[in-house]
């Protein structure tokens, strides 16, 4: 009986987590679809209605050849910006990390404030580009790469370091007994142990990245060095917008974020509670 | 030393001799994102690569608001603003620092031809002269639906009395008479804003006292209407239902479908009325804010934005040579050609075709008319309190009375007079 009961309940909170589920993630979901596909007339009523003519090609084909074909460029660039900060945050990140938690030492202290002050000091934007000017890397992709992994950089270390505090030391010694070099205790017994927690730091990390607005607007300015979020300013203005346009691009570069979140998705639950918790 | 200043002045030498037999040029623009500055930019590149093969460009779009803003500060200050920028007039051109970041184009043999009385607003605290005007001028007053106008039998109102008396007329027959959006809170501003003209008619010296910390909205009784305006239109429940969450876009197809009666706003919004509702065009008109007498009643007058060399620009001289040709006739006819006439242009002897819309031809005797135009109060005063689209909110949906607003936004400006340093605060 009481069984029963519990299964009717556990069945009622598990449609209403379904409701509030989809009223808080697809509804929103729904309404830039409908949106994209609607005539510009209609999309500007801004009503979530069903769309009364689909124009899903026609508006598709407009948002890609804007400006000479602009968001393949972006994509490109969000894409290498994207890939390239988050291998060398996982490789750094993994790297300190593992060297703060293996050797305690007088400096540990400085270098973990250093850590801190990087997540909690926000960066200045004059300045940085004043350096990044005087170093020749303003203005270029690897430019932002470094800006993204500086920015990044401290929250991965963090992560990093309280993983491998749940990883015995034992492990490390026992390479190194079978006659493994330092280099090899990392990267071939280590790093793959790091697993849930990289797959974790890439999911965040990309999707922030990928995602970032204000930093390419400051540091990497110039027609060819659009990336994704920037192309939305296409066809939004203060004054005046196409929204058909802005909601099918905006479809178009959620796409990609949705995909890395999608092929990860079970591994991040893991990866935050492992990594997370223990200090 | 010696061989350093030789090859400076050689590498002078070789940019002077370039500079003769016209080297390629590539003028990078960065613009803001309205689709009708694109197509205004895109005609008049168009047409001055026609004349001039070796010179191409490269544009760039900005966002718009306080992060444009920032933007276009933050690559003035490290040198990487291109070689010609878009950017309001007036005083979010004076927060530039003109002196110190534009190239003086006082000497453009093209700044003849611009209206005299566009100059003040693109001129820096030293007296020179920095930008070029780019579009047409805009007026801020009422949009009003004309079919409607004539269903009711009513006339154009002069005084304010008259313009409420017509909304009455229309409340009763079932229309919205005050098309309302504060979704987008800018929108809020037309009542204070628009109102300038009537205010200036009455205290002549309003601006000057203003930015000298002599007058205030608080105490001129005259400059406070702007506010008890909004007040009134909202106590007689002449706003639309959804007046709090309405857009700008929602406003423009009120008025132009018939919805509603009235909507103030600046007169670009024909750019969207041409994109969001192009068959109602023509069943648009308009009319310059009523104030309290029909004798003194006057259009207030926003400049368009301008083009500015950057100082830090390496092609200065072919980008003067550029906007020399935006300041001239063929340029501005170009602009024209390209959207299509929204209003008057800065420039001398450019005329506009016979058959705009009537909106428009309604705005044109203004300018026509000797002192029926004043500008607005942000292209007289630098002084433009951040918070006053959120006050004008604020007094429009009824929760603050407009005489504890009018006190209010003379605090806000307070700060930002202080900010910009100016004697007296």
């Amino acid at each position: 009986m009481s069984l029963r009961r519990d299964a009717t309940r556990r069945r009622t909170i598990g449609i209403l987590a379904l409701l509030v589920a989809t009223v808080v993630f697809i509804l929103p979901f729904i309404f830039i679809l409908f949106m994209a596909v609607k005539t510009k007339q209609e999309a500007a009523l801004f009503l979530f209605s069903w769309p009364s003519e689909w124009h899903f090609w026609q508006n598709l084909v407009d948002v890609v050849q804007t400006r000479n074909y602009m968001l393949m460029l972006a994509y490109f660039n969000s894409i290498v910006i994207t890939v390239g900060a988050v291998t060398l945050l996982v490789i750094f990140g993994a790297m300190v990390g593992y060297v703060l938690q293996r050797r305690p030492s007088g400096w540990n202290k400085l270098i973990y404030a250093c850590i801190l002050i990087g997540l909690m000091v926000p960066p200045a934007i004059v300045p940085t580009i004043w350096v990044l000017q005087a170093i020749g890397l303003f203005k270029t992709i690897h430019g932002m790469i470094l800006i993204q992994v500086a920015y990044g950089l401290a929250f991965s270390v963090l992560l990093y370091r309280s993983f491998i505090g749940t990883i015995p030391r034992d492990l490390d010694e026992a390479a190194i007994i079978d006659g493994a070099k330092s280099w090899q205790v990392f990267f071939k017994v280590i790093l793959p142990l790091l697993k849930p927690v990289t797959v974790t730091l890439i999911v965040v990390q990309s999707i922030a990245i990928f995602n970032d607005f204000t930093n390419p607007l400051y540091y990497l300015p110039g027609k060819e060095n659009v990336t994704v979020q920037l192309t939305l300013f296409n066809f939004q203005s203060q004054f005046q917008s196409q929204y058909n346009l802005l909601f099918m691009n905006i479809l178009l570069v959620t796409i990609p974020p949705l995909f890395v979140f999608i092929f990860f998705n079970r591994q991040i639950v893991a990866g935050m509670t492992s990594g997370a918790v223990k200090g | 030393m010696k061989t350093l200043r030789h090859s400076a002045a050689l590498a002078a030498a070789i940019t002077l001799t370039s500079g003769m037999a016209q080297a390629e040029v590539t003028l990078n623009l960065l613009l803001d994102g309205n689709a009708d500055t694109i197509t205004m930019m895109e005609a008049l590149t168009a047409a001055y690569t026609a004349a001039n093969p070796d010179v191409t460009f490269e544009m760039e779009n900005r966002p718009g608001g306080s992060e444009g803003d920032n933007m276009v500060k933050t690559r003035l200050a490290t040198g990487e603003a291109g070689d010609i920028i878009q950017y309001n007039s007036g005083s979010l051109f004076q927060a530039l620092r003109p002196a110190d970041t534009l190239a003086d184009l006082t000497d453009l043999p093209g700044q003849a031809n611009v209206i005299d009385s566009f100059k003040p607003v693109v001129t820096a605290p030293d007296g020179t002269v920095r930008g070029v005007p780019f579009g047409a001028a805009m007026g801020g007053g009422v949009y009003y639906n004309r079919k409607l106008y004539e269903e009711l039998g009513l006339s154009v109102p002069k005084t304010w009395d008259e313009f409420m008396a017509n909304n009455a007329k229309i409340k009763e027959a079932g229309k919205v008479p005050v098309a309302t959006t504060f979704g987008d809170t800018w929108t809020s501003q037309l009542f204070v804003l628009g109102d300038f003209f009537n205010v200036q008619a009455e205290v002549p010296t309003f601006a000057d006292d203003y930015t000298a910390n002599k007058a205030k909205y608080a105490n001129t009784p005259a400059a406070a209407r702007g506010f008890q305006y909004l007040e009134d239109v909202f106590k007689a429940g002449y706003m639309n239902e959804d007046f709090g969450v309405a857009k700008f876009e929602d406003g423009m197809r009120m008025v132009a479908t018939g919805e509603a009666a009235h909507y103030p706003m600046l007169t670009f919004a024909m750019a969207t009325v041409k994109q969001n509702t192009p068959d109602n065009i023509n069943d648009l008109g308009y009319f310059a804010l009523p104030g309290p007498t029909a004798d003194k009643n006057g259009l207030t007058v926003w400049m368009p934005s301008a083009l500015y060399i950057p100082a830090a620009s390496a092609n200065v001289d072919a980008a003067k040579d550029f906007l020399n040709f935006v300041a001239s006739v063929e340029g501005c006819q170009a602009m024209i050609g390209a959207i299509g006439a929204t209003g008057p242009y800065l420039i001398k002897d450019c005329a506009l075709p016979a058959d705009v819309p009537p909106s428009v031809a309604d705005m044109l005797p203004y300018f026509q008319t000797e002192g029926a135009t004043a500008p607005a109060l942000e292209f007289l005063s630098p002084i433009k309190g951040p918070a006053l689209e959120q006050i004008t909110v604020e007094v429009g949906s009824g929760i603050r009375p407009a005489a504890e607003a009018t006190a209010l936004y003379d605090q806000d400006v307070e700060k930002q007079a202080k900010q910009l340093g100016l004697p007296n605060w």
